[in-house]
């Protein structure tokens, strides 16, 4: 916070053009351990590398209209010898050493027995599973929720082609490459929510592959699990079983697990408490009524070439009560 | 002569003859003088160029074709009875006279079995599908549908093969009860059935389809059975076969005879499919192929799906296959509901694609029939 005024000034350009993500999705907006580390060294190398441009810029400036006094001292044996080889030696190296130990401790052991949640890059969506300390997996899609004050081991792959996955408000990016695991250590200091998005171009809807992290004191967290390994809500009024009977004649289940119900397809994200999370297909949709029903019926429209075929054989009124059944797996 | 001219006035004399030419082309297209009669045949130098034209193009056009394999019987079969409700008005059958008032036309239709003999099937193929201008032959109504083209062209080389003496049958002509053909008599219970002669093809109490690649409709659902006509009818299901029929029916005939195909007892299944095959399909119905996202058949066609989708137990597998391949090739994306079926038939194979037609044709009918209301999660 405290050089929040030079960082402003320095960086307006650069803010310009990111100013719509500056909030969720900025690596200039810190607030994880690794994206903190990388700010810091980001800034240490920004100013470092303006010291050294002045520093020539004046010295250009002295050879071309200088005194012939100054002009004999710049070339001076010394000069060529101090400036030209021994700083950059000395200072490269000590940048290089600094990067090394900061930017090392992200691979060291934290976390090994905390919570491991697996991430697994799917086209063009995000498979999350959490796997508690007793072993239990909890399956969920799109969005991660985190404990704050804690490592959390991500256990990072792909189930077809090579995404990459990166949240720059809390780390840096990191490939997710199809039968390989790559691990990425989050520890987020506050709670707050975080925008993440695709890095590896993945084939058609890329762009449109993102979802958020959601840090929660750990005491809520604890509490979000434990519901959220629960089986879904039972349809209680007459529009959420009418959408879920509408869910069951359509095939649904085919591709979309609902748990406590015989929906338990795989091909496509869990749904099981659909209703909780902050936005709807991968962080392409907010997540309400209004727009689970246009995701059934226009999805290929609003995320061209994702894998799931558009619905367009029901009535608004079908329309409706499927959304609503879906809105109530909280 | 002409060299001795000025090049300006060679440039002046051929302007003023074009002008002379054109002028007196104009005159003679607006005297109405030519007779467009076609109770007079051309010049025989016009009729030596419209044939010329037409053997060429129809060659060089069709020289990139490839020809599938045509010696499947029930290929034929399809072919002579849609030959039956769609040539026969104009072409006539195999030995019978041309209509009188058809072959006042200019050209007059000809005997298929005449023009066919010797003429390769992708030349058959590509007139069938594109129809040929001037002569009032039609292209065929859905262009997507490849393979119902080549079904007809299957049949035309049969008739080119010489004496056709099986024509009857083979159209299905000897599956309609007497009577039925004038459409006076209501045949099945419903005069709708009789008015498109369902049962030429389709199958009926007594008897299954009469090709392999005609679908058995008895026992399908009435909301599959509605929803396929009204579609045929609307356009949006491509078929050069069922199109033209379905044009007649209004919704009244389409309820009837959804009603009538949906109480009939269903054709048993087919038997001595490759165990291997229907293994693998089975394996494909009930728990899809995850790692190719392609998700179970029976979360749509079992009894728990909705009255739109249809049954496919005891289907014909040359049937079914070859509705997978139309999706795949684009042929059946325009309806809502083909839309959900498009995506998913593409990503299967051409062998996933035979699995699962042998699966579901080896299944007795009443397989995932029990359309029971949808059961809601148990509140443990």
């Amino acid at each position: 916070m405290r050089d929040r005024s030079f960082q402003a000034f320095a960086a307006l350009p650069v803010l310009l053009i990111v100013a719509g993500c500056v909030d969720v999705q900025s690596a200039l907006n810190p607030a994880g351990g690794e994206a903190e580390r990388i700010h810091t060294l980001s800034w240490i190398l920004i100013i470092f590398c303006s010291v050294v441009f002045l520093g020539v810029a004046i010295a250009t400036i002295i050879a071309l209209f200088g005194s012939h006094r100054w002009r004999q001292r710049l070339a001076g044996e010394r000069l060529v010898i101090g400036a030209g080889l021994i700083f950059p030696a000395a200072a490269l190296s000590a940048l290089l050493g600094y990067s090394v130990v900061i930017m090392g401790i992200a691979g060291s052991a934290e976390g090994e027995d905390g919570l491991r949640i697996s991430v697994v890059g799917e086209r063009w969506w995000w498979r999350v599973i959490y796997i508690a300390r007793d072993g239990r997996r909890i399956e969920s899609a799109n969005e991660l929720r985190v404990p704050t004050g804690q490592p959390v081991r991500l256990e990072l792959t792909s189930a077809d082609v090579i995404h990459s996955f990166w949240v720059p408000k809390l780390a840096g990016k990191l490939d997710m490459i199809p039968g390989r695991t790559n691990t990425l250590t989050l520890s987020v200091s506050e709670p707050g929510i975080s925008r993440g998005q695709c890095a590896e171009y993945c084939g058609g809807a890329h762009a449109l592959m993102s979802f958020f992290v959601i840090a929660m004191p750990p005491a809520d967290f604890e509490t979000w699990l434990a519901r959220e390994s629960e089986p879904a809500a039972v349809p209680v009024d007459e529009a959420e079983i009418q959408g879920h009977a509408l869910f069951v004649q359509s095939g649904c289940g085919a591709c979309h697990t609902v748990r406590g119900t015989d929906a338990s397809g795989t091909i496509a994200p869990d749904l099981t408490h659909v209703g909780n999370r902050h936005s709807l297909a991968a962080a392409t949709l907010p997540n309400n009524a209004e727009a689970f029903a246009s995701w059934i019926r226009d999805n290929q429209h609003i995320k061209p070439e994702n894998l799931m075929p558009p619905y367009e054989i029901y009535t608004e009124r079908e329309l409706g009560q499927l959304a609503t059944y879906l809105e109530s797996l909280r | 002569m002409w060299a001795k001219l000025a090049p300006n006035r060679l440039i002046i004399s051929l302007a003023i003859i074009l002008i002379l030419v054109v002028a007196a082309g104009a005159a003679f297209v607006w005297s109405g003088l030519y007779n467009v009669a076609a109770s007079r045949d051309h010049f025989w130098v016009t009729t030596w160029i419209l044939e010329k034209v037409r053997e060429q193009s129809v060659e060089t056009h069709s020289t990139f074709i490839e020809t599938p394999p045509l010696d499947d019987p029930d290929l034929v079969r399809l072919g002579a009875a849609h030959y039956e409700g769609g040539c026969v008005p104009c072409h006539s059958r195999p030995g019978e006279p041309i209509n009188a008032i058809v072959s006042q036309m200019l050209p007059s239709p000809p005997h298929l079995a005449d023009v066919t003999a010797g003429e390769p099937p992708e030349e058959l193929h590509w007139i069938v599908k594109h129809g040929l201008k001037y002569t009032g032959m039609p292209a065929w109504p859905a262009p997507i549908r490849d393979d119902e083209v080549w079904a007809l062209t299957a049949f035309l080389m049969e008739l080119a093969g010489g004496e056709m003496d099986n024509y009857r049958q083979l159209a299905g002509l000897d599956r309609v009860p007497p009577g039925a053909l004038a459409g006076t008599e209501p045949t099945h219970r419903t005069e709708a059935v009789a008015l498109t002669q369902c049962i030429r093809c389709h199958d009926d109490a007594a008897v299954s389809t009469i090709s392999s690649l005609v679908p058995k409709l008895g026992g399908q659902s009435i909301g599959y059975l509605e929803r396929a006509l009204k579609e045929y009818t609307a356009r949006v299901r491509p078929s050069g076969i069922m199109q033209p029929v379905a044009t007649h029916l209004d919704d009244r005939e389409i309820a009837k005879i959804a009603n009538y195909y949906a109480n009939l007892d269903a054709q048993p299944g087919q038997r001595g499919i490759d165990p291997a095959r229907i293994a693998r399909g089975q394996a494909l119905a009930t728990e899809g192929d995850p790692q190719n996202a392609i998700p179970r058949c029976l979360a749509c066609h079992s009894h728990s799906r909705a009255a739109e989708f249809p049954a496919l137990a005891g289907q014909h597998s040359d049937y079914l296959a070859g509705q997978l391949r139309v999706w795949q090739s684009g042929g059946r994306d325009r309806t809502a509901y083909g839309q959900i079926m498009a995506p998913i038939a593409r990503r299967l194979t051409e062998e996933q694609v035979l699995d699962v037609a042998s699966y579901f044709a080896s299944l007795p009918p009443e397989a995932y029939r029990n359309e029971s209301a949808s059961a809601l999660p148990d509140s443990k």
